[in-house]
């Protein structure tokens, strides 16, 4: 399942490699940054909010991703290591008001610990025994998180600081140079560069030793066995690396929304991760952030514009529907599009508007 | 390369889409209010999992109210009043979503629905000042000056409740025992049941919770109730838990009295072949107001007067009351709020700590003031199922108990 | 003894809905290879389109149930015809997620047609309990093992006497075989699932009689069902019917009992304990009781 076969010319194994190999990436990166600093002073509280919430589903889809797109396990307990992820916001960060640099690590580390622990057991099994086994991972979860009410606060939920503090910078009522930015803005900031620091940390994992390992494994992993990948060591690190991921996304989650509750850590939450890589394109880092763009962005982008979009109206108008169930319903049926016209999710058709282009004039 | 161009190609859409609207360079004095029109934010539940029981008819008490409003003239006879309406479909992520989508452009929020709703933006209102009218009955908003809160608590509803119980109908020595939903909700009414047992003099024989799934059994929670032989079973439920554990539990042979907080209703229950009767018999209903279309009652009065005008396909439903007498509260912050001449955030709440209200007859009384100094109405209706009125509830009894009135509140 | 009994019939019933509900995935599995996750869906289509003939046209009950079952046949034939046809050859994943694609979808359809009430079913049996020696049973439950029982052991029947039994079970064996011995593949493929769906309908029917009203949230129990399912084995259909008894059983006395259990697994320990069950003897037979190990070419 090779994607992102670089149709360029490419004369020795480094330069295959590398990150940003032509100018032009090299150009990108640098826009991408000054837009990353300039965009939160230019739109909307509430499209920034879109973004953050976009931000923070994408770390954890690039950590779903790494498991279920380079090492071809599915699992739908996606939603039980962000509430791990999230609790462990709570304590540290919701509780004890410890400083940023403190939480999200310490998220990260339980999670990846939880995911070290299960992983053995659950991935002694294969295909679809292991996604219903992850299934139940997440009831027993709301189980434990109704019940663990020293942590979590049982059915109440819980609140707390949003400790986003980085050094001297409060990330909940930021102040530079004498102008006050709001939250939204400041958790923009926050949340991409961390979205950009795990993307490139995923990428790296993808390209070198254990990303190849990863794809073996998908792609047949008893002939993997056979020339000597170790299927237990690496599945066990992919489902432990994904777990930590989910646990950030979750302790972000925590944080940016100040308050929890063990209802949230649903099937429904697993479920719009395995959709993200769906629709942003299975095995593609940059396929994992564009869905999750898509995914957050898309439903409110509906609701607002409702009433302009002359299908959308038109449906809800005569079908008596409301927009929200017609978000709900596009939902599913974008999954089921997707998946039967192309499959490789929205990268693909990137890839292939860009094939296209390249051999143009000869694109037949 | 092709990861990155793509990533500033869409990242540049974006940006586009979001020139399109720019950001505020500064918050206007009184955001939602141009002069003219007051415009107030709606966070209703009109999809979701209790959308058509509650949520649905809750909105439409409001709008009926404010058509009415409108049609007179408006806010101190010259504002009209605007309706900004979002959909939470009940959900806590949706709910901070939409609250900050619209918090620039309202003055106050005249709706949010439920209590984790609720609290999810209670952080965010107290951040930014702004005021919001709850529809749930917790006893957590009493003491919170960004609040407005309309109605008695759960808390309260179970304490006159019980009283009634015992000092009226016999219950002292029989087994009082409670089932309770797991949530904030949930625990809101065991509260309520503790304090009476307590002050009372009895103690609660069981206490069964349960998850509210579609799927539950209710196995467990109707042992625990049979083991206990209890009498009466004091219930805080969604509607579409209630019908199916009293039929679960008649089906085992348990039918105890049932008395059911105020969310615990829906209209179906009655038109239900199979539960009616046993409803008639066993189910008692707390809440506040009176049977619908006792015109006895000023409020009532004029609420069939407004449903015939501006809502006429509008079945009796109790929601709709609510959500009526909420616009009613709402309106009277606002009329408080057009005398001192200050439709800012913090006009808006002083009007709360001014204001005070009367619901005639659709609420108790509740005294305003200052969020340490308010008190909820200490009065409970006791209904009784008879399908032969309008929305099938019957007024049986007024209770204000010693318990309640003497109840300190946060 | 009077509790214990009233489990037992209580865990029985429940668990025949559980195998009716399981033995809809495992025919879907076997002769297709697909985890159908939206088997929800169609209990709860199922449970609502009968609901139309019965409580919104009027027809008699019995009727009513039957033409369910057999209008939810020909949805599912046509689910399969439109989109799991396209999908034959994608990996594993893929068809799960436009499974769950699929139930989703058609929970939002159920939303939007018959809106989100409660709505009363119109069963004769209701509320009625029998007396049996001091136990008071439902008579929903009788019904239900009754009905699930009958249903069961006709397709039992079906699948090893007639030729279609016998179809079904040649392609669940081998495609390609089955293919070359003149057997139309993809009828058999249609008909797994015209079955399952009919099957699934009579669950959704029999989980919202006896006075528990149907609402949008049907569709959850049939993931209550996929322990069951795992527990048997994914391509047995007996396992389906033991690993839905067993489940039935073990939720219902659990229930019963909960105050027995140690207070650290808190209340309501029943909820999970299905998915404890299945992760305890999924380290033991990866499988499932009755599963095949899976024999995978390299």
């Amino acid at each position: 399942m090779s994607q992102h076969g670089s149709h360029r010319l490419v004369v020795d194994y480094g330069n295959d490699l590398r990150l940003f190999p032509s100018w032009l990436s090299r150009t990108a990166i640098a826009v991408l940054g000054v837009l990353w600093i300039l965009l939160p002073m230019q739109i909307g509280d509430f499209q920034l909010s879109v973004l953050n919430r976009a931000g923070i589903f994408a770390i954890g889809a690039l950590g779903l991703n790494l498991l279920t797109g380079y090492a071809g396990q599915v699992s739908l307990g996606h939603a039980f290591f962000m509430a791990v992820g999230a609790y462990s916001w709570a304590h540290f960060g919701g509780e004890q008001n410890l400083p940023l640099l403190v939480w999200l690590p310490a998220a990260g580390l339980i999670g990846g610990l939880v995911g070290a622990l299960i992983g053995p057991f659950a991935l002694r099994l294969r295909g679809n025994y292991l996604a219903i086994v992850s299934l139940g991972l997440v009831f027993i979860g709301i189980h434990i998180w109704n019940n663990f009410e020293s942590v979590t606060g049982g059915f109440d939920g819980v609140g707390g600081s949003r400790a986003a503090r980085i050094g001297p910078l409060d990330f909940t009522a930021l102040t530079i140079g004498g102008t006050k930015y709001s939250i939204e803005q400041a958790y923009f900031w926050l949340i991409w560069v961390i979205v950009a620091l795990a993307a490139l940390a995923t990428k790296n994992v993808v390209r070198s030793r254990p990303g190849r390992a990863l794809q073996a494994i998908r792609d047949r992993d008893v002939a993997a066995a056979v020339i000597g990948v170790s299927l237990t060591r690496y599945k066990v690190s992919a489902f432990a690396v994904s777990s930590a991921m989910a646990a950030m996304c979750g302790a972000l989650f925590g944080s940016y929304y100040g308050y929890i509750s063990p209802d949230q850590w649903n099937l429904l939450l697993s479920i719009q991760f395995i959709a993200i890589i769906i629709v942003g394109g299975v095995g593609t880092v940059f396929g994992a952030i564009v869905g999750a763009l898509f995914i957050a962005g898309a439903p409110l982008m509906i609701e607002q514009y409702s009433s302009s979009i002359p299908l959308v109206s038109y449906l809800t108008k005569q079908a008596d529907m409301t927009v929200a169930t017609l978000n709900q319903l596009l939902f599913g049926l974008v999954i089921i599009l997707f998946l039967i016209l192309e499959p490789r999710g929205l990268a693909g058709l990137w890839f292939r508007l860009k094939t296209y282009f390249k051999a143009w004039p000869f694109s037949y | 390369m092709k990861r990155t161009t793509s990533v500033v190609a869409v990242l540049l859409a974006l940006a586009l889409v979001g020139a399109a609207c720019g950001r505020d360079k500064k918050a206007a004095d009184a955001p939602g209010f141009d002069g003219k029109t007051i415009k107030l934010g709606v966070l209703e539940g009109v999809s979701g999992p209790i959308a058509d029981p509650i949520g649905k008819p809750l909105s439409a008490g409001g709008d009926a109210y404010w058509a009415r409003v409108n049609a007179a003239g408006g806010v101190a006879g010259k504002y009209k009043v605007e309706l900004v309406k979002e959909d939470t479909a009940y959900n806590n992520e949706q709910t901070k979503a939409k609250y900050t989508k619209i918090k620039n452009d309202v003055v106050m929020f005249s709706q949010i629905l439920g209590t984790p709703p609720t609290k999810t933006v209670l952080v965010d209102l107290k951040t930014d000042g702004i005021a919001a009218s709850p529809a749930s009955l917790d006893a957590a908003w009493v003491r919170e000056p960004n609040l407005f809160p309309v109605g008695s608590t759960y808390q309260l509803q179970f304490i006159n409740a019980a009283s009634w119980l015992v000092n009226d109908e016999g219950f002292k020595t029989k087994p009082i025992c409670q089932m309770a939903i797991e949530s904030e909700y949930g625990n809101a009414g065991i509260e309520g049941l503790t304090t009476a047992a307590k002050e009372l003099g009895f103690t609660v024989a069981a206490t069964a919770r349960f998850k509210g799934t579609a799927d539950e059994e209710y196995t467990a929670q109707v042992a625990a109730l049979q083991k206990a032989k209890c009498a009466a079973v004091f219930l805080t439920a969604l509607p579409s838990n209630t019908g199916r554990i009293i039929g679960a539990a008649a089906q085992k042979g348990l039918t105890p009295r049932w008395i059911g907080q105020s969310p615990t209703w829906v209209s179906a229950l009655a038109a239900s072949p199979t539960l009616a009767p046993l409803l008639q018999k066993t189910f008692y209903w707390t809440s506040e107001g009176t049977t619908w279309g006792d015109t006895s009652v000023k409020g009532m009065k004029e609420l069939i007067a407004d449903v015939a005008k501006y809502a006429p396909t509008q079945k009796p439903d109790v929601y709709f009351v609510f959500g009526y007498s909420q616009a009613k509260g709402v309106h009277a912050v606002l009329e408080q709020a057009a005398k001192n001449n200050d439709f800012s955030r913090a006009g808006i709440l002083k009007a709360i700590s001014e204001v005070s209200v009367d619901y005639e007859g659709l609420l108790g009384k509740y005294t305003y003031g200052s969020a340490a100094n308010r008190s909820p109405s200490r009065e409970t209706v006791i209904f009784k199922v008879n399908p032969a009125v309008p929305g099938a509830l019957e007024k049986v009894k007024a209770v204000t108990s010693d318990v309640a009135s003497k109840l300190k509140i946060g | 003894m009077k509790l214990f009994a009233q489990l037992v019939v209580g865990g029985v019933a429940q668990g025949a809905l559980y195998a009716l509900v399981a033995l809809g995935f495992v025919i879907i599995y076997k002769a297709t290879d697909v985890i159908n996750f939206a088997q929800g869906g169609l209990v709860l289509l199922g449970a609502y389109i009968c609901f139309t003939f019965n409580g919104q046209w009027g027809w008699p009950f019995y009727p009513s149930v039957l033409a369910a079952m057999a209008v939810a046949a020909l949805l599912g034939l046509a689910i399969e015809r439109v989109i799991l046809r396209r999908m034959i050859g994608q990996p594993n994943y893929a068809i799960i997620m436009i499974t769950i694609g699929l139930s989703i979808a058609i929970d939002q359809i159920v939303i939007w047609k018959w809106t989100g009430s409660q709505r009363n079913f119109g069963d004769p049996w209701g509320l009625d309990t029998y007396k049996v020696g001091g136990v008071v049973i439902p008579v929903v439950n009788v019904v239900q093992i009754v009905a699930a029982g009958a249903l069961l052991v006709g397709f039992f029947a079906l699948f090893r006497y007639s030729r279609v039994g016998i179809a079904m079970r040649a392609t669940a064996s081998d495609q390609e075989a089955a293919l070359a011995q003149g057997i139309s593949v993809k009828r058999v493929f249609g008909l797994s699932w015209a079955i399952a769906a009919a099957i699934g309908a009579l669950a959704g029917v029999l989980l919202v009689s006896g006075g528990r009203g149907l609402g949008p949230d049907l569709s959850f129990v049939a993931l209550a069902a996929f322990p069951a399912i795992i527990l048997g084995g994914l391509d047995s259909a007996g396992g389906a019917v033991v690993g839905g008894l067993v489940m039935g059983l073990v939720q219902s006395l659990t229930a019963g009992y909960n105050d027995k259990l140690p207070a650290v697994l808190g209340p309501n320990f029943n909820r999970v304990t299905p998915y404890v069950v299945l992760v305890a003897i999924l380290m033991v037979r990866p499988y499932g009781l009755f599963g095949t190990r899976e024999v995978t070419r390299v």
